[in-house]
């Protein structure tokens, strides 16, 4: 038996191709970095790039919304009431002569913010009760998403109408209230994609060369589970909206003369049969914004994470 | 020749919903310094179990572990720190072994990083470079990321990663079963150059018994968590005892046309390694089972000068 060679054993033996000849620089490899691949990727979805734009027009809007609409949003001019979108008024006054437009304008800042900080707070405290909860297993997750079932159990709306009511009105009392709803959602995501991480060999291999647990989950675990977060966290600044917006529309957000879409819609309501145009311009700013963000959150999804697409 | 590592009735059992998994059970080795061990048998045998349990990657069940002199099979979080910097590991998938969002420079240098080697960023670049020349990659990697990579290059980044600590011994998990063969060759010539150059002591898993029969010196057979045939390469292929090994050897494609060579084929499946009946793991597909086989499990045994084997008829097949 141990004077015949096999086939790979002869391969294995005869084939010692150098080191350095291995290394040779003879192969065209081309550095790409992975952001352009990502952008190169996301390019491609023409209506998701549309919301990226609308998007940052709305950022601009929101931004110098002093410059657009220097008079501010609540300017009373109650002898000219109801007043129908014109070229002095582009989106009419309300109930009380306040330019719409100007409103809408200043309103853009408050749903932005809203979202964006709610969305904040979910995601800082989901992404560590889910850190927790996948990374050690067992009985500390066990307990954690048992708390977190109790959460859902209970409808988001329902939730954030609850807890804005103990808290009371206010900017921040809303954006905690919207937050706190939308904790589940992230804990989850981020809880089941360290599950699939955590088996990967490398974190085996980080073990190995002397990792700290802390390093393990923000050097490695937390970095590839990026993607599904900041997905879920673009369409959470839409539902955010939405919540703020339908929270104040029920009188449980912020109150006037603050211009908040949803707001808006509440003050625009009873006069809806003759005045149209209360209502349909913080609709649409509504609908624009959710809509942007909803596109550009499914782009991003799948420039982020090409295996989806295929 | 002194004893690096020491392994003494070493045991991992895993709880699973059906019972007691007997992954590792009851395995003893050493291996010399600056030597390797090669660990075969099939997949789910409980190689990489075994390996792992070795260098502290998972608790074990029971057992002693000696290192380079040393007690290690209890071990506090400080002292397996510093155990890790002589224990490292290269892995199978080099696919899934390195961390996709960090650079080849990144992986290299963390275990660097993390043992505080280097006094300033000039220093690890310098060491970083070196790794990279010692294990064949070409500097112009430094900063492609993993998947930019091919197989062989990435594993090379493994290999990188676990010298660089200048660790005294590896567990080499298959690290050449996911790359072609010509690959294959060329990383298995990089290992033994590595070994010969910086005395590395390697315990070498995998399925392939011809991959083992380039890099051993000692060649160790497992069947479902139990160590069933022990001995030098040589011996092992020229005079192979337990009937489980006599089946891995036929299986290897032989390029002689002259020589007709029985393969003796395995019947039946591997059975369960949880909770295992008594006796021989291997009776219910052994052709010369006896009664006696499945009644206890047969000791290893010392038939020939360093050549152990756990099985009942070695001695009388082996004669006649
Ligand atoms: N973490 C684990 N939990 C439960 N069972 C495991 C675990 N790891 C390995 N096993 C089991 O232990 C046995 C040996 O596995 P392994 O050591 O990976 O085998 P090999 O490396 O020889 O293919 C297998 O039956 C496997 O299913
Ligand atoms: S002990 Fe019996 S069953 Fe086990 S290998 Fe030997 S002959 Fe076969
Ligand atoms: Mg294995």
């Amino acid at each position: 038996m141990n004077n015949t060679v096999s086939f790979k054993e002869y391969i294995l033996k005869t084939g010692t191709a150098s080191v350095q000849e291995y290394s040779a620089e003879n192969d065209n490899y081309v550095r790409k970095s992975q952001l352009r691949e990502i952008w190169g990727r996301f390019c491609k979805n023409k209506i998701a790039l549309l919301g990226l734009i609308c998007l940052l027009l709305l950022v601009a809007m929101a931004l110098f919304a002093d410059v657009i609409a220097p008079e501010g949003y609540d300017n009373q001019d109650l002898y000219n009431k109801f007043a129908l979108p014109s070229a002095e008024h582009w989106f009419g006054t309300d109930n009380v002569g306040r330019d719409i437009f100007d409103r809408v304008v200043h309103g853009s800042r408050i749903s932005l913010t809203v979202g964006m900080i709610s969305v904040s707070i979910a995601a800082v405290v989901g992404i560590l009760l889910g850190s927790i909860a996948g990374y050690y297993g067992g009985r500390t997750d066990n307990i954690i998403m048992r708390i977190l079932d109790v959460f859902m159990s209970v409808p988001g709306i329902l939730l954030s109408l609850s807890i804005a009511a103990a808290l009371g009105p206010g900017l921040f009392n809303l954006m905690i209230a919207v937050g706190i709803g939308s904790v589940p959602g992230y804990a989850r995501i981020v809880r089941a994609s360290i599950l699939s991480v955590k088996e990967q060999e490398y974190i085996e291999a980080a073990h190995c060369i002397g990792c700290s647990n802390a390093r393990i989950i923000f050097r490695h675990v937390l970095p590839n589970c990026l993607a599904p977060i900041i997905v879920q966290a673009t369409l959470g600044v839409a539902s955010a909206i939405l919540v703020a917006s339908s929270m104040s529309f029920l009188g449980l957000g912020l109150e006037p003369p603050i211009p908040e879409w949803g707001a808006m819609l509440s003050v625009g309501r009873p006069y809806i049969r003759d005045y149209w145009h209360l209502v349909a311009f913080p609709g649409i700013a509504i609908m624009i914004t959710v809509f942007s963000l909803n596109v550009f959150g499914d782009g991003l999804r799948d420039a982020l994470d090409p295996r989806l697409k295929q | 020749m002194s004893t690096l590592l020491e392994v003494k009735n070493l045991k991992k059992y895993f709880k699973t919903p059906g019972g007691m998994l007997h992954a590792v059970d009851d395995v003893s080795f050493s291996i010399n310094r600056g030597e390797t061990l090669g660990v075969v048998g099939e997949s789910g045998c409980g190689k990489s179990t075994l390996g792992r349990t070795v260098i502290h990657l998972l608790p074990k069940t029971s057992g002693q572990i000696i290192f380079d002199g040393e007690d290690i099979s209890d071990v506090d979080d400080h002292k397996l720190k510093e155990l890790r910097r002589d224990m490292q590991m290269i892995f199978q998938d080099p696919f899934s072994s390195l961390n996709p969002r960090m650079s080849i420079s990144q992986i290299i240098s963390e275990p660097l990083k993390i043992y505080h080697v280097c006094k300033n960023s000039k220093e690890l670049d310098s060491r970083v470079t070196a790794l990279m020349e010692t294990v064949g990659l070409a500097l112009r990697f430094r900063d492609a990321y993993p998947h930019e990579l091919d197989g062989g290059r990435r594993q090379r980044v493994g290999i990188a990663r676990a010298l660089a600590l200048d660790p005294k011994f590896i567990v080499c998990d298959e690290p050449v079963s996911a790359l072609d063969v010509s690959i294959q060759a060329q990383i298995l010539n990089l290992m033994q150059d590595l070994q010969k150059e910086r005395g590395l002591t390697f315990i070498f898993i995998t399925h392939d018994l011809s991959v083992v029969k380039h890099i051993s010196d000692n060649i160790s057979v497992m069947y479902l968590g139990n160590m069933v045939e022990k001995s030098p390469k040589k011996e092992l292929f020229d005079n192979p005892l337990h009937p489980y090994t006599k089946a891995l050897l036929s299986a290897i494609p032989q390029a002689s046309i002259h020589r007709k060579k029985e393969r003796i084929l395995l019947e039946g499946e591997i059975t369960s390694p949880i909770n295992p009946k008594p006796g021989c793991r291997f009776a219910a597909r052994c052709i010369y089972a006896q009664d006696r086989c499945r009644e206890a499990a047969p000791p290893l045994e010392e038939m020939a000068p360093g050549h152990f084997c756990a099985c009942y008829r070695a001695k009388e097949l082996a004669q006649g």
